[in-house]
């Protein structure tokens, strides 16, 4: 029988290699998933500097066929070289979209956070949590590797797209585009088994007492983003598994000349692609909840509707995919369809939107650095909203179609919401995961770097999407030179603020002030994680919490 | 709640199911069944694999017919049956029970851990002492007789021990009264 065991337990004895490679700890895991994350964040973020240093004047001085250069080149020494511009484009979506934001705020925050919100020992399956790590790492090797072994056109890498469309990427040559596939299957199968971890976590082992309605807001986005990833890239997973035979063993699922349909590819495709970038920024709605009740000092307007406009957000995002391919010859009735149902997603929004408002009105708003990533996102993320109403329109669409305008709605929408968000989280919990404050000067400064800089980046492209500029191209007429060298100039910008950002990281986790009390925000900050030591010990809630100290309403 | 308490009253007590039913004839005068928390029930289980299998049903219809079908299925099948495992599992990994029984010459715990085995103890009620410790997890309870020092309920919420505790006295003390 169990024996009666007691003996001290509260000794973290664990060297470095078993804590840090052989962890089952959800936290550790966590920690671990937003480090690689970054560093994955930081060689993507890398390709657009060098891709926006390339765009600031026209004609093509850095990526050289005779070799790709830091500094400009005279028109007689360089050859443009298309292929290396393309890689870089695959490989900055492809790591983006799989490798940098969803490893973050799905594997990093959620990791870290859900469990402890709902008071939960682990998570269901700790091994498997390890599992799902691991391979999320060996996909981000098979991506860099994918960059760097034989591809199309005599040279390294592939130049597809990220969204892998065939034909082309059933004809480019050499096994680099074999490794992205592997790459984003080994992703997906890591998100798929991460998905039903945190599913099962959060359906099974939620604290007594805590019922579904009483449950956390970022818990909520993250069980919401777990459903889309687990309804959506099983889908991806078929048809890129049809890719690959269709590369290598002569299949013919989307090749027309066989009896295939290229089309259908990009229906597969688009019916992962648009629940992806839910699953991308969903869990970002969570945090932001959070950050803005905590520093309104007011409990989250609207609590049911903001779950239910999460649950409804998602399952819309699987009804709409079409509208990203309006161009492929669709009827007038399914484009009407895909229309209004695409128009249909601003009510839900809408519905967080203000709801996030009415939190801080009234409220007494405390611009401490979160809060002032929360304001950004808030602002940005329904500016990218906005212009996605105006895309949604099939006719409006024709015109747009692969210009710039679609680069600055959906950056704005992803770089400025989903990372703001990212960097909402890293400040709001630093204090919380490190045991250590980031001096507030810094963070600020961090923001609005951030902030004007990637305005100055994204909003001319609007503009230049305006006046006809194709995307994916690594050159222009001279008639678009103004806005792509201001866009420029905001892009270093930026950059120049992440490169700030690790520095004040570095600071933070080495020399910060040490932060001891459970929270260091107020009482606002009222879920269970801010119940518990900063940094939380390495096991919490092996008696699972008293709902008095979670459920205020009750007392 | 993960404590079921027995209730005499209605001659539950005795319940064929009872882990300990094989060692006595008569009725224990208390019985308590301790078990893990676990959040959901079966109902929400069939919800969650029902909707998860509606839900990839949809990009099936579009495929329908075609050579496609067989590229996706799969995949969309087997994460329908890793969820259907690992919850489960989940719930395997919780099916901890203690059975509490209490005569008036003895008192006995019966444990069935999740692979099944199953372990007894045993001991008189009238030299049984109860300890409560702070350390592995508060409030760990530990009965004490018999030949060996055993832990109770360390699964529940530091609640429910105390709530157990309180009730396990009370039946000790009835029991000298």
């Amino acid at each position: 029988m169990a024996d009666a065991a007691i003996q001290g337990h509260e000794h973290d004895e664990r060297g470095f290699f078993t804590r840090w490679f052989m962890s089952t700890n959800h936290k550790d895991i966590g920690i671990l998933y937003l480090f690689t994350g970054a560093l994955m964040g930081f060689i993507s973020v890398a390709f657009t500097v060098y891709m926006r240093l390339e765009l600031m004047e026209p004609g093509v001085q850095y990526m050289c066929l005779e070799g790709a250069r830091f500094t400009a080149a005279a028109v007689a020494d360089c050859t443009p070289n298309g292929h290396l511009w393309n890689v870089l484009i695959t490989g900055h979506g492809i790591l983006m979209m799989f490798l940098v934001v969803i490893p973050a705020l799905f594997g990093g925050f959620g990791n870290y956070f859900m469990p402890l919100q709902i008071g939960a020992p682990d998570m269901a399956f700790p091994r498997m949590n390890n599992l799902s790590y691991w391979m999320y790492v060996a996909a981000c090797a098979l991506a860099v590797a994918s960059l760097l072994v034989p591809g199309g056109n005599d040279q390294t890498g592939s130049g597809i797209g990220w969204v892998l469309y065939a034909p082309l990427s059933t004809t480019e040559q050499g096994m680099s585009t074999d490794f992205a596939i592997f790459a984003v299957h080994m992703s997906g199968a890591s998100s798929i088994l991460g998905a039903i971890n945190m599913i099962t976590t959060f359906l099974n082992m939620r604290t007594p007492g805590m019922t579904l309605h009483k449950v956390p807001l970022f818990s909520w986005s993250i069980f919401v983003t777990a459903w889309l990833i687990l309804l959506s890239l099983p889908v991806l997973a078929g048809a890129i598994t049809m890719l690959l035979t269709d590369r290598n063993f002569g299949t013919t699922f989307f090749d027309a000349a066989g009896g295939g349909d290229p089309i259908l590819y990009q229906h597969l495709l688009w019916f992962f692609g648009h629940p992806e970038v839910y699953i991308v920024i969903v869990p970002g709605f969570g945090i932001i909840s959070h950050v803005i009740a905590t520093f309104s000092r007011k409990p989250i307007f609207g609590y049911l509707p903001m779950v239910y406009a999460m649950v409804a957000i998602g399952a819309l995002g699987f009804v709409v995919w079409a509208h990203h391919m309006y161009t492929v010859g669709m009827s007038l009735t399914q484009q009407s369809y895909f229309m209004l149902a695409t128009m249909v997603i601003a009510v839900p929004t809408g519905v967080k939107i203000f709801s996030w408002i009415a939190t801080m009105w009234g409220g007494s708003i405390e611009f401490k650095t979160p809060m002032l990533w929360a304001f950004g996102f808030l602002f940005l993320f329904t500016f990218g909203g906005v212009t996605g109403i105006v895309l949604s329109q099939a006719g409006i669409d024709r015109a747009y179609h692969d210009t710039y305008y679609v680069v600055a709605h959906f950056h704005y929408v992803m770089s400025l919401g989903a990372v703001f968000a990212i960097f909402a989280g890293v400040y709001f919990y630093l204090p919380k995961m490190a045991g250590r404050m980031y001096p507030e000067w810094a963070g600020k400064l961090h923001f609005w770097a951030m902030f004007i800089g990637a305005n100055i980046t994204f909003f001319p492209q609007h503009f230049l999407g305006r006046q006809g500029m194709p995307r994916r191209y690594i050159d222009y007429p001279e008639a678009f030179a103004y806005w792509n060298y201001v866009s420029s100039w905001g892009a270093f910008l930026s950059f120049a603020s992440f490169l700030f950002f690790i520095g004040v990281m570095v600071y933070t986790l080495g020399w910060g002030r040490r932060v001891t009390e459970a929270n260091p925000w107020n009482e606002y900050a009222d879920t269970l994680e801010w119940t518990l030591p900063s940094p939380p010990p390495e096991h919490t809630f092996e008696i699972l919490p008293k709902q008095e100290e979670w459920d205020k309403a009750a007392h | 709640m993960p404590i079921q308490h027995i209730d005499l009253a209605e001659r539950a007590s005795d319940y064929p199911e009872a882990l300990s039913a094989s060692d006595r004839r008569e009725a224990p005068l208390w019985r308590v069944l301790l078990y893990p928390h676990r959040s959901m029930n079966a109902t929400g289980f069939v919800w969650v694999i029902g909707l998860l299998a509606a839900g990839l049903s949809v990009p099936l219809f579009g495929v329908f017919g075609t050579a496609v079908l067989w590229g996706v299925l799969p995949y969309l099948v087997l994460t329908v049956a890793a969820v259907w495992f690992f919850i489960m599992r989940n719930y395997r990994d919780g099916q901890i029970i203690e059975e509490l029984s209490l005569w008036e010459d003895e008192i006995k715990l019966v444990r069935l851990d999740p692979k099944g085995h199953r372990q007894d103890w045993q001991a008189n009620p009238y030299w049984v002492q109860i300890a409560e410790h702070d350390e592995p997890v508060k409030h760990y309870l530990t009965l004490k007789g018999g030949e060996r020092e055993v832990e109770l309920g360390a699964f529940l919420s530091a609640g429910e021990r105390l709530d157990l505790k309180r009730d396990l006295e009370d039946a000790l003390r009835s029991l000298a009264a």
